[in-house]
């Protein structure tokens, strides 16, 4: 079952151009859609940015949405793009090797082990979109390459390095045998 | 015994086979370490998923629907600006026949026909550039898509008083009713190219 949806009869009236029904559908996903812009974008200005792009092609674009897969599904492919478009307009710098250096060196103390939140937080751009986009939101290596304009071994590649980083900065390292 | 790689770790949760599955799986059965290190895989993803929902801080949904609305309002303008075009050159080419039949071009007041295709000029130079521009594109805050707005509604009664008038039959009396619109035409895509532009290169665009 779909996490987020709308009623058949919304939907209709929304591809119509009506504006309540418009809003509805906003309404729906607004959260989720910001959700997944604010764990790609590194600002909350950013992440608005990115829901109202989305939401601006949403209504511009609706009367073609062809109800082959979940309505929930096509938003969320908009904003994904709009979000990787976001990051690649904003030529963030690619700040892994300094976050890596600047990330505390590992202890058995629990206490200075970071929590998921801040590793997300310290991961480049490229490789938190590619961890969201893939581990959270289910879009495969294929997927996330076509959105890139990458290709599936880059998005594979990013994946392990964000796995190897996560895990060192959470404190799950284990001594190799 | 050489442990896997997280490369190797992730391909096992991929849908399908890839080559090397096999052995990996194989390894898997047979090392704890391996299999622990899978288990910490897992459980990381889990708590990625369960992170927090981050929601907005306000709501967003009027720069949206003003976006939204002026829009709408400027693809009616173009619509609108073709007809007018249409119209315009339609008028041109009676414009270029009329010497032919009726050699007195000059109207009354002063007002001719020179100016008005001057102001028409000015007013298709001034389409082009926000054309280029492209704000339908463009991020805009709900204030200057307000704005915008109020000045594309503003275009489309002109554009509706100038096809009116020149589908009226030919009088000189006319002309200068037709070179206002046209002027008043041209001041307003004037101020709807300083709304999109100068608020462009304010924010460094």
């Amino acid at each position: 079952m779909e996490p987020f949806s709308v009623a058949d009869a919304v939907l209709a009236d929304a591809r119509a151009g009506d504006a309540a029904a418009l809003e509805a559908v906003f309404r729906a996903f607004e959260v989720p859609v910001y959700n997944l812009a604010r764990r790609i974008c590194r600002t909350t200005e950013d992440a608005e940015d990115v829901v109202q792009e989305t939401f601006f092609e949403v209504c511009r674009s609706i009367g073609r949405y062809r109800g082959d897969g979940s309505l929930w599904g096509w938003v969320r492919t908009i904003a994904s793009s709009k979000a990787l478009m976001k990051l690649r307009r904003n030529k963030y710098r690619d700040t892994d090797e300094l976050h890596e250096h600047a990330a505390p060196a590992r202890r058995e103390d629990t206490a200075l082990r970071m929590d998921l939140e801040a590793a997300l937080e310290r991961l480049s751009e490229t490789s938190r979109a590619v961890v969201w986009l893939h581990d959270v939101e289910g879009y495969t290596h294929d997927e996330i390459a076509g959105m890139m304009g990458r290709t599936p071994s880059f998005s594979k590649s990013q994946l392990a390095r964000a796995h190897a980083r996560l895990r060192r900065w959470l404190g799950e390292e284990v001594p190799a045998a | 015994m050489t442990h896997l790689t997280i490369d190797q770790l992730l391909a096992l949760r991929e849908p399908g086979s890839e080559p090397g599955q096999a052995e990996a799986r194989a390894h898997l059965d047979a090392c704890p370490a391996c299999s622990a290190e899978l288990d910490r895989l897992h459980q990381r993803v889990a708590r990625l998923r369960a992170l927090p929902t981050l929601r907005p801080a306000h709501d967003m949904w009027a720069v949206v629907d003003a976006r939204r609305r002026a829009d709408r309002r400027a693809r009616q303008l173009r619509r609108a600006s073709v007809v007018t075009l249409g119209l315009a050159a339609s008028l041109g080419a009676v414009a270029l026949v009329r010497p032919l039949v009726a050699p007195s071009v000059r109207n009354d007041g002063g007002v001719t026909e020179a100016a008005i295709a001057e102001a028409r000029e000015q007013s298709a130079s001034l389409e082009q550039m926000l054309h280029a521009y492209d704000p339908d594109a463009r991020m805009v805050s709900g204030r200057t898509a307000g704005v915008a707005q109020v000045l594309e509604d503003r275009i489309a009664q002109v554009d509706q008083r100038l096809q009116t008038v020149d589908l009226a039959p030919a009088q000189p009396a006319r002309n200068q009713e037709r070179l206002d619109l046209w002027r008043q035409r041209v001041g307003l895509l004037d101020a709807l190219v300083d709304v999109h532009v100068t608020r462009a290169s304010s924010v460094g665009f």
